[in-house]
């Protein structure tokens, strides 16, 4: 008998499958990744998603606009008072109601407030998975000075249900506008020491520089948004390009890198806070007295059209898009979800990685599955 | 309001895709009121050509989805462009239940995965796609859960009495 060499096995014999996930630590959830493997490179990935599909879109058909508030919070757990805000400006948008200038302030300060507890959790997150524990435990500290001012005003921790159609729930006082520059203040002394523990930490810039490149060229054919197409050297931002609530009035910068690698999405996301800090400063700042709700029948009835509202969340560009046809119940409403598209770009850039890549990538693309699977 | 550039690239859009689908109806629409700035609307054909001309301009496919209408499907698709003059085009294609489109995912591979969630939602087998399956729902499931026969209530009346 003769013993086979490694050069005589068929390399179809040599392949074989890992399932990662569902459950597992590092997917955030549960994503399911099929990969098939060449020793400890990856050859193909394939992403099963579904696990935690609901159906909130089938669940509008059956229910008034009204009844739809909560669940639009549940789609993106992390940055719900975005989606919330956002399905109401949609409707707004479809009915034509006016909103009070005081409201769209009040909106913006929330959720840019959300936009900074969820990428201090994505980005933290991503680090935790490659192997460092402690800056993940400072940034969750930080987070949870956000969650607690939120807690006040909505009474909920994560899934905010605080925007009404035509303004929002409660007033905001000094109280919480002096927390918030207290916040502030602490979070912009923190990046200090996030950059000495993160960024210039000889193990994490080895496993993030050159990893992962994700393309302009693929960005486009993917429909990658967000943090991670700026991360590509797209400057591209909703709240810029269609200032929605009322952003056309602050100064500030979209962070843009040309890497397109794990190490660019990461500094994209760290410039966004300092971003959003500035824009609540600023928010706060020129807070506008007068009412938080516009005069908006209990039960609103939008006229028979359709119409599509973009905003972006922490993770990329958001779209509602309803279809009316004169009832009080949406005929169709379908919510573009931008972690569905960030997350098919990876079956095209984790060939050729290995797999303990596979969770920096993951990582720093920072999707959310309930988002993914609606 | 519109920019003296998002005016002359809708004027430019308009006319390159009259030229590429005659048969199809192209309108400015209110982006206040709609959030798109054009309407491109026709009935089973156009799909492919639309997405190359938008697709050599540097547009980026937002979505795909479809509205089951009963007796047709409208499928939707939206593109917006990236560059400073901003642009949402909103193009319906009416198909026939039993006429299922082409896909579009030769041209943006973002649409492997949109379609097939229109596929898993409404039973849309788009012609020419490489790997139609199951994506959300079980792959074992007998149903298309967002047409409009499928788990029908009688909420309507519900709410009525509820306000009443």
């Amino acid at each position: 008998m003769t013993m086979k060499t490694i050069d005589d096995i068929n390399i179809n014999e040599r392949l074989y499958q890992l399932n990662l996930g569902p459950q597992h630590p590092s997917t955030h959830g549960v994503l399911h990744f099929l990969l098939t493997l060449d020793g400890e490179v990856v050859v193909k990935a394939e992403m099963l998603i579904g696990y935690t599909h609901r159906g909130h879109e089938k669940m509008a058909e059956n229910r008034i606009y009204e009844q739809f508030y909560p669940n639009s919070a549940r789609m993106d757990y992390l940055s719900g008072m975005i989606f919330n805000t956002g399905y109401c400006e949609a409707v707004e948008k479809l009915c034509g109601i006016e909103v009070p200038k005081r409201a769209r302030y009040i909106r913006v300060i929330t959720s840019e407030l959300n936009r900074v507890a969820s990428h201090l959790l994505g980005v933290m997150d991503f680090v935790m998975g490659i192997g460092a524990y402690t800056p993940f435990l400072y940034g969750w500290d930080d987070r949870e000075i956000i969650l607690d001012l939120l807690e006040t005003i909505t009474g909920s921790r994560l899934t905010y249900n605080y925007s009404r159609f035509g303004g929002v729930r409660v007033d905001i006082d000094q109280t919480f506008c002096d927390s918030a520059r207290r916040f502030i203040d602490r979070m912009r002394e923190r990046f200090k020491l996030y950059n000495d523990l993160i960024t210039g930490n000889i193990i994490f810039i080895k496993r993030t520089v050159g990893v992962g490149v994700i393309s302009k060229d693929v960005a486009l054919d993917y429909g990658v948004t967000g943090p991670t197409l700026r991360g590509s050297g797209v400057n591209y931002d909703v709240r810029k390009s269609e200032p929605y609530s009322s952003y056309e009035d602050f100064n500030f910068e979209i962070p843009t890198k040309e890497e397109g690698d794990c190490m660019a999405r990461y500094l994209v996301r760290l410039a966004e806070i300092e971003q959003s800090l500035r824009i609540i400063e600023q928010a706060m700042n020129n807070l506008p007295d007068g009412p938080i709700r516009a005069d908006v029948p209990c039960f609103i009835t939008p006229p028979a059209g359709d119409c599509y509202h973009s905003f972006e969340s922490a993770r990329g560009a958001v779209g509602y898009y309803i279809v009316s046809d004169g009832t009080r119940i949406p005929y169709r409403l379908k919510v573009r979800a931008p972690s569905f598209s960030n997350l098919f770009v990876m079956s095209k850039i984790i060939p050729g990685h290995f797999v303990a890549d596979l969770v920096a990538i993951f990582g720093s693309i920072d999707v959310t599955v309930p988002e993914i699977d609606r | 309001m519109l920019t003296e550039g998002q005016k002359k690239l809708l004027e430019e859009l308009k006319n390159n895709l009259a030229k590429s689908v005659p048969e199809a109806k192209i309108s400015q629409s209110d982006y206040v009121l709609t959030g798109y700035h054009l309407e491109f609307s026709s009935s089973k054909v156009g799909m492919r050509r639309v997405a190359k001309e938008m697709r050599s301009r540097r547009f980026n496919l937002e979505t795909v989805t479809a509205v089951d209408f009963i007796d047709s499907f409208e499928i939707v698709y939206l593109y917006f462009n990236y560059n400073q003059d901003n642009i949402r085009v909103m193009v319906r294609i009416r198909v026939p239940k039993d006429e299922p489109p082409f896909t579009v995912s030769a041209v943006y591979s973002e649409a492997i995965w949109l379609e097939r969630e229109v596929y898993d939602f409404f039973g849309i087998q788009f012609k020419e796609h490489p790997d139609l399956r199951r994506i959300l729902n079980p792959d074992d499931a007998d149903y298309f859960p967002l047409l409009k026969n499928f788990g029908k209530t009688t909420i309507t009346g519900e709410i009525d009495d509820m306000l009443c």
